[in-house]
């Protein structure tokens, strides 16, 4: 009622000038009068709104994509086309012409930020010397301070926008600097400032792995994964050392997979401790990576905790010992099969089964000719080379 | 310098990153070659219809008709007959590799690109 009578004040005299038998309407139909002078009124305001705002990205468009053209001009002609490089001087050798990066033009805020994404982008398609000398240009033009400048802003989006572009043209950047926000609550800082941490730590690069309280999400991980696995002259450390004392499980299992891909078998005696952990997640990760370092030191160990393991970690040592198909646990395998009545622990039995090859050639085929019609179809299924788990 | 031998070869060049089409063509203009460039692979296609070229380079990932489709029909025309072909492409799986070679390119380079590999490359494959 009092924000109508606000309202009221506000455009009753507007209605009583155009309106002349405003005041004579039941209030009823002067509230619906109002409010229909006011929906039209918000319609016209986000028209209009959203008009000028296509019609600032447009001209932004255009703008950009001028000052774009120029950028790309003066970048082909003085590093592409450089002539040292041409005539096959090292980038480290090149004398950089700095003058054309320094027109009155590149005073402008929004022009440099451009020429940053140009340089970028350049970078990222362009490798060998011309990419040294991107980075070489990006650095002697000092346009690496507006990306540090952009770590200190209170906004999420422009720190991470800081980040990828020290991480674009490989800036060394202070640990101290980056440490704090690889424990940010924000999930893509996070992930970013994590992501350069490797790239660009000089000192530790998997040190954040020490201090990690927030969860390494398995997205998160993927992109880790890559960056680890294809950053050049990254010192390799033992994954064991996290995988013993770390308290955060998603660095626990994140170790596990790096110690798979990089075959740590020295990882072993802390991956077999984790099979006592009473997260059965993390059993299974832990299996998992038993399985694919064929420690088939364990087989007895798994055989032995097999029957108090939930359905997640028994489908893992099935997996596992048909990884290392040492032979001894075929008629474990084969009682298995014949016993469950559950579909994935049978088609894992049986797949453990035929991974044994020539060893259980015998016992599978006594299994299809003597199994159900469905255990018979599950051993077919499991043989062919082409369906994979 | 462009030599008279290359002047005359003509080169397909598709890709839909226009920085990488516009910094190669003038590379290869440079080189002396006859460049056309192209930023999908329909537009691809109706070129490789209309015309004879020496050599292809093509991008893997592209709208309209990726470079597999591109490989494959380019192989099939009349006038394709010992044209080589040189993918570049972001995509560095073994397996795009070998698809791409099994199909019929000569050669496979991954992004990002060192314009000095790809001329020579392209010296090699093109018939002089």
């Amino acid at each position: 009622m009092l924000s109508f009578i606000v309202a009221d004040s506000l455009f009753g005299p507007f209605f009583r000038k155009y309106f002349y038998y405003y005041d004579s309407y039941p209030v009823v139909i002067q509230i619906a009068v109002f409010l229909t002078a006011v929906a039209i009124s918000a319609t016209i305001i986000a028209y209009l709104s959203i008009i000028f705002r296509r019609g600032k990205g447009y001209l932004t468009d255009v703008r950009t994509r001028k000052i774009n053209t120029f950028i790309d001009n003066l970048i082909t002609d003085n590093i592409i086309f450089n002539e040292e490089i041409l005539a096959g001087v090292p980038p480290q050798d090149v004398k950089l012409d700095l003058e054309p990066f320094q027109k009155q033009v590149f005073s402008q805020g929004w022009v440099k930020q451009a020429l940053v994404d140009r340089l970028i982008y350049f970078a990222n398609s362009f490798s060998g010397d011309r990419n040294l000398l991107f980075k070489r240009l990006f650095v002697e033009l000092e346009l690496e301070k507006l990306s540090f400048n952009k770590l200190k802003s209170f906004n999420n989006s422009t720190k991470i926008l800081g980040l990828v572009e020290l991480t674009s043209m490989s800036v060394a950047v202070a640990d101290v600097l980056i440490l704090p926000l690889t424990n940010s609550r924000n999930r893509k800082l996070r992930s970013e400032a994590r992501i350069a941490y490797i790239k660009l730590s000089k000192n530790d690069p998997f040190k954040f792995f020490d201090d990690a309280t927030e969860p390494l999400l398995l997205w998160d991980q993927l992109e880790l994964f890559k960056i680890i696995t294809t950053t050049e002259g990254l010192t390799i450390p033992n994954f064991a050392r996290w995988i013993t004392y770390s308290t955060n499980k998603s660095i626990v299992s994140f170790c596990l997979k790096l110690v798979v891909h990089y075959n740590q078998h020295a990882a072993i005696p802390s991956i077999v401790k984790l099979l006592d952990n009473k997260d059965h997640y993390l059993r299974v990760e832990a299996i998992k990576c038993l399985g694919k370092l064929k420690a088939d030191d364990i087989e007895e160990k798994l055989i032995a905790i097999y029957n108090n393991q939930p359905l997640n970690c028994q489908i893992e040592i099935l997996k596992a010992i048909g990884r290392f198909s040492t032979g001894k646990q075929i008629q474990f395998l084969r009682g298995e099969f014949i016993r469950t009545s559950d579909f994935d622990i049978k088609k894992n039995a049986a797949r453990s089964l035929i991974n044994h090859g020539r060893a259980a050639k015998d016992i599978v085929q006594n299994l299809i000719d003597t199994a159900t019609a469905d255990g018979a179809i599950i051993l077919k299924h499991c043989m062919n080379p082409l369906i994979k788990y | 310098m462009p030599t008279n031998n290359i002047a005359a070869k003509k080169i397909l060049l598709i890709d839909d990153d226009e920085l990488i089409l516009k910094v190669m063509n003038r590379i290869l203009t440079k080189e002396g070659y006859n460049v056309i460039a192209v930023n999908n692979g329909k537009d691809a296609l109706e070129k490789i219809e209309a015309e004879k070229y020496d050599m292809v380079i093509t991008d893997l990932m592209m709208p309209y008709s990726n470079g597999f489709e591109i490989i494959s029909k380019f192989k099939q025309h009349p006038n394709a007959l010992n044209v080589p072909i040189i993918v570049i492409s972001s995509v560095g799986t073994e397996s795009a590799i070998k698809e791409g070679l099994n199909i019929g390119a000569d050669d496979y380079i991954r992004k990002p690109i060192m314009p000095d590999e790809l001329l020579i490359r392209i010296k090699r494959l093109i018939k002089e």
